[in-house]
C-alpha cells in the first residue's frame, strides 16, 4: 500500500504541468469557446506527443514510454487541471490501449507506432451510454469477408478530426470490434455543440464496409468493450480530479483574497467550512480514483472500484462546481474570469459515461447479486 | 503509487482474522455485549492480556519502544481486525495515549508504564474537557502546583470515558495561571485513578455507554508522572488528538455490518415475497453505503502511509476526523432504512434480529464522534486554514 508517487511519476507530473500552464491560458482557451474553431491545439498536442506523454503507456517498441495506466491517469489529471484542449482521452485511453491490449500483432504494428508519434489520431466509441456494462448499437453483418455496418453512435469525441475510431459493433449475438475511417463511404458526422465545447459528433452509419484487415476482433468483442470502458470511466475520474482541485484552489485563493466588512471572506465560518467540505470532497475522489488507476495497472478486477470512483466523481463535481462558484459571486461566472470553464467540464465529467445515479443503481444491483462486497 | 495490500500485509490480516475468530468465544461477546460494546469485564481484560503476550498489540511500534518495528499501516490492519472482531478495543490507551507516553515520556513512564500498556495490563482514561471547557480546551482550570518534589493536583473532567475502569487518567491542567497565551501555560500528567483524592460519578448517554465526571482532590505525585515539557503540554495534546482521529475512524466493523446487510438483504423477503434486496432504493442505498465506506478505508489507510512516511498532515487528520464521523452517521441511516422497523427494535429483545438491533444501537452511538475527539467545526477550521491556506477570524 504506497500512497507516494514515484520518481518518475513525479517527474512525468512535472512535465506536464511545465507545458500545460506554458501553454494554457484563458486566452489560449478563448479561441475555442462557443465553438469559434474545433477545441483542439494542434501545436500543443505536438509538444505533448514530442515530450512523450500521450503514449505514455504504450510498450517501447511502439514508441511509448512503456510505463502503465497508473501513469496515463496521472497525465489525464494533469489535463484536467488545466483543461487543455488536446483529444488525450478519446486518442490514448479509447484507441492506443486497446489496440495494444487486443489487436493482432499486424494490426498492432500498422497503427500503433503511428498512433503513438502522433502521425494518426485515434478516437473510440465508448463514451456514451451509462454504464461500462452498456451493449453497442451499431449492428453489422458479414458480406464475404467484410462487415458492412448500419446504425448510429451518439456521442464520439474527435470523430471529424480523427484518422481512426474504433468501434464495437453487434454481429449477430456476439460483438465485434473495427476500425472506422470517419470519411469512408456511407459515414455522416454531425457536429454536436457539446456543453464544454470540446468536439464530437453523432455518427450515422450506412451500408459502411470495413475490409478485414481493419477488423480488431472478428468476435468476443465484449471483452474489449467492457475492458475499454472501464478504463475511459476511470480516465473520466482522473480528469474531474484535476478539475475538482483546480477549481477549489481558485476558490481557496479567491476567498482570502476578497474583502467584505473589512475582512478577507474566507474568515467567515460559513465560507471556510464550505471550503472544507470541497477539500474532503476532493481528497475522496483522489484516492478512489487512484486505487481505480492503480488496479487497472495491474490488471487486477476493479468493476467495484471504478463505479465507486465514478460515483465520487459525479457527486463531487456538482458539489464542488456549485460551492466554487457560489463563494466567488458574479465572478465565478463572469468570462473575463477563468472559473466558468471549469464549471463547464466538471459538468462532463460528472455525466459521461454514467452520472453518480446511473452507477448507483449498476453498483447496487452487483451487490444484490452477491458481488463487490467487502473482503 | 501501489493502492493494494502486498502479499505480507494480505497474509497478516488472515492471520489475525483467525486469531479473532478463535479469541472471541461466545462468552467474552456476551460479555462485551453486557458492558455496552466498551470493555471492562473480566474476559475482556483476560483477553487483551492474551493480545499482549502474543506480541499483537504494539505491533507496528518502532523497536524501541517496545514493539515489533512493523509499520502503522500494519498497525492499522491489526485494529482493523480486533475491532471487526467485535471486540472493544481499547485504542485510545494503545493507538493514541501509549505512542504519545512512550515518544515522550521519561524514564519510569517509559519503563514501568508503557511495558504493560503493550502487554495488555494498564489502560489509561484522557482528562482533558472540564464543565468550561469543551471545544476551547485552552480554557481548562484543572491545575498542579508544586509542593517541594511533588505537585498538588485539584480539579474535575468531564466526559473521562472508560475511567471507571482504568488505572491512570493522561491529565491536562493548569501548571502556569499567569501565562500570557492560555495554552501555554499547560502540562500533562499521569494520574494513578487508585488515589484516595481521585473519584468518579457516572455519566448515562443516549446510546446507553457510561461516561465519567471525574474528581482530583488534592492528588500528591511526584514529578516523574508529568511528561513531557512543563507548560508544553498542548504539543502532546494536539499530537494526541491527530491519532485519536485517526483511530476513530475504523471502518472494520462497519465494513463487516455492512456484509452481514447485504447476506440479509439477500435472504430475507420483504413486502411483496421478492428478496429485500431486489427493491431498486435497497440497492441504492447499499451502493451508496458501500461507496461511502470504501472512501473511509481509502483515507484511513492513506493517513497510516503518512504516519509512516512522516508526512500526515493536520488537515488530513481532521479531514478523516470529519468525514469519518459524518459518514458513519449516514451509513447507519442508510442501512437502517433497509432493516427497517426491525431497527427500531433493542438487541435481544422480542423479535430482535440481531443486525438490526446493532444498528439500532448504533444510530444512538454514532453523535459522539461528531464532537468528540475535537467538534467537527473545528477540523473544519483547521482544514481550510492548514489544507487551503485560508486566514482564519481570530478568537
Amino acid at each position: 500500500m504506497d500512497f507516494g508517487f514515484s520518481e518518475i511519476q513525479e517527474e512525468l507530473r512535472g512535465l506536464a504541468r511545465k507545458i500545460l500552464d506554458d501553454a494554457v491560458s484563458p486566452a489560449s482557451l478563448g479561441a475555442y469557446d462557443e465553438y469559434r474553431a474545433p477545441r483542439f491545439d494542434r501545436a500543443l498536442w505536438q509538444t505533448l506527443l514530442t515530450a512523450g506523454l500521450p503514449a505514455v503507456a504504450i510498450a517501447e517498441e511502439y514508441g511509448g514510454m512503456g510505463l502503465d495506466f497508473m501513469e496515463l491517469g496521472l497525465f489525464i489529471e494533469e489535463l484536467g487541471r488545466s483543461v487543455a484542449p488536446v483529444p488525450a482521452l478519446a486518442h490514448c485511453v479509447s484507441g492506443l490501449l486497446p489496440l495494444q491490449k487486443f489487436a493482432a500483432a499486424g494490426l498492432r504494428e500498422r497503427v500503433l507506432p503511428a498512433a503513438a508519434r502522433g502521425e494518426l489520431l485515434l478516437t473510440g466509441d465508448f463514451w456514451s451510454g451509462l454504464s461500462s456494462a452498456d451493449p453497442t448499437r451499431v449492428q453489422a453483418r458479414w458480406q464475404g469477408d467484410t462487415l458492412v455496418l448500419e446504425g448510429q453512435c451518439a456521442m464520439v469525441p474527435f470523430a471529424r478530426e480523427a484518422d481512426w475510431m474504433l468501434l464495437p459493433v453487434r454481429v449477430g449475438g456476439d460483438t465485434a470490434v473495427v476500425l472506422l475511417d470517419p470519411r469512408a463511404p456511407g459515414v455522416t458526422l454531425a457536429d454536436l455543440q457539446m456543453t464544454h465545447f470540446e468536439p464530437h459528433c453523432q455518427v450515422t452509419l450506412a451500408g459502411v464496409v470495413v475490409p478485414s484487415a481493419d477488423m480488431v476482433m472478428t468476435r468476443g468483442g465484449e471483452a474489449l468493450l467492457r475492458w475499454t470502458r472501464e478504463r475511459c470511466a476511470a480516465a473520466l475520474c482522473a480528469q474531474q480530479l484535476g478539475a475538482a482541485d483546480h477549481a477549489l484552489r481558485m476558490a481557496a485563493g479567491y476567498t482570502s483574497e476578497r474583502r467584505q466588512f473589512g475582512v478577507p471572506i474566507a474568515t467567515f465560518q460559513a465560507v471556510g467550512h464550505r471550503m472544507a467540505d470541497c477539500y474532503i470532497d476532493v481528497e475522496c475522489l483522489r484516492l478512489c480514483t487512484w486505487q481505480a488507476l492503480s488496479l487497472l495497472s495491474d490488471e487486477q478486477a476493479a468493476t467495484t472500484e471504478v463505479q465507486i470512483a465514478k460515483i465520487w466523481a459525479g457527486d463531487v463535481g456538482h458539489r464542488v462546481s456549485y460551492a466554487c462558484q457560489h463563494v466567488h459571486g458574479g465572478t465565478g461566472i463572469d468570462r473575463d474570469y477563468p472559473l466558468w470553464r471549469y464549471c463547464l467540464w466538471l459538468r462532463y465529467n460528472e455525466m459521461a459515461l454514467g452520472s453518480s445515479g446511473a452507477q448507483v443503481a449498476a453498483l447496487g444491483r452487483r451487490l444484490s447479486a452477491g458481488e463487490g462486497l467487502f473482503n | 503509487m501501489k493502492i493494494q495490500f502486498t502479499p505480507a500485509q494480505l497474509a497478516l490480516r488472515d492471520e489475525l482474522r483467525a486469531y479473532f475468530r478463535e479469541l472471541m468465544t461466545a462468552e467474552l461477546r456476551a460479555e462485551c455485549e453486557r458492558d455496552m460494546g466498551e470493555g471492562g469485564g473480566p474476559l475482556w481484560r483476560a483477553a487483551l492480556a492474551k493480545m499482549g503476550r502474543d506480541g499483537w498489540i504494539g505491533l507496528g511500534w518502532p523497536r524501541e519502544y517496545g514493539g515489533r518495528g512493523l509499520s502503522p499501516l500494519e498497525q492499522f490492519v491489526f485494529v482493523e481486525e480486533v475491532m471487526r472482531a467485535g471486540y472493544p478495543f481499547p485504542f485510545l490507551t494503545t493507538e493514541s495515549v501509549g505512542p504519545t507516553l512512550a515518544e515522550h515520556g521519561n524514564a519510569w513512564i517509559r519503563e514501568e508504564i508503557v511495558p504493560k500498556i503493550l502487554r495488555g495490563e494498564l489502560l489509561v482514561s484522557i482528562g482533558y474537557s472540564e464543565p468550561g471547557a469543551g471545544t476551547d480546551l485552552a480554557a481548562l482550570r484543572t491545575s498542579a502546583v508544586r509542593d517541594g518534589e511533588d505537585w498538588v493536583i485539584n480539579g474535575q473532567k468531564m466526559w473521562t470515558s472508560l475511567a471507571h475502569f482504568c488505572d491512570y487518567t493522561w491529565l491536562a491542567v493548569r501548571t502556569d495561571p499567569d501565562a500570557p497565551k492560555k495554552h501555554k501555560g499547560i502540562s500533562m500528567f499521569l494520574v494513578p485513578n487508585s488515589d484516595p483524592g481521585w473519584s468518579c460519578t457516572p455519566v448515562h448517554t443516549l446510546g446507553g455507554v457510561r461516561t465519567n465526571a471525574t474528581f482530583y482532590d488534592n492528588i500528591r505525585v511526584s514529578d516523574d508522572h508529568r511528561v513531557g515539557e512543563l507548560n508544553g503540554g498542548w504539543k502532546l495534546i494536539t499530537s494526541q488528538l491527530n491519532r485519536e482521529r485517526l483511530s476513530l475512524i475504523n471502518f472494520g466493523p462497519i465494513s463487516e455490518l455492512f456484509n452481514q446487510v447485504v447476506h440479509w438483504a439477500r435472504e430475507a423477503p420483504g413486502e411483496d415475497g421478492q428478496p429485500v434486496a431486489a427493491q431498486s432504493w435497497v440497492q441504492a442505498n447499499l451502493a451508496r453505503s458501500r461507496a461511502l465506506i470504501e472512501c473511509m478505508k481509502l483515507i484511513v489507510y492513506k493517513q497510516s502511509w503518512a504516519m509512516t512516511a512522516g508526512t500526515l498532515g493536520m488537515a488530513d487528520a481532521s479531514a478523516a476526523k470529519v468525514f469519518g464521523s459524518e459518514g458513519f452517521i449516514e451509513v447507519y441511516r442508510l442501512l437502517g432504512e433497509i432493516v427497517a422497523e426491525a431497527g427500531l427494535l433493542r438487541a435481544h429483545s422480542p423479535a430482535a434480529q440481531e443486525q438490526a438491533g446493532r444498528i439500532e444501537r448504533l444510530y444512538r452511538t454514532a453523535s459522539i464522534i461528531t464532537f468528540g475527539g475535537g467538534a467537527n467545526e473545528i477540523q473544519r477550521d483547521i482544514i481550510s486554514a492548514a489544507g487551503l491556506w485560508m486566514p482564519r477570524a481570530s478568537r
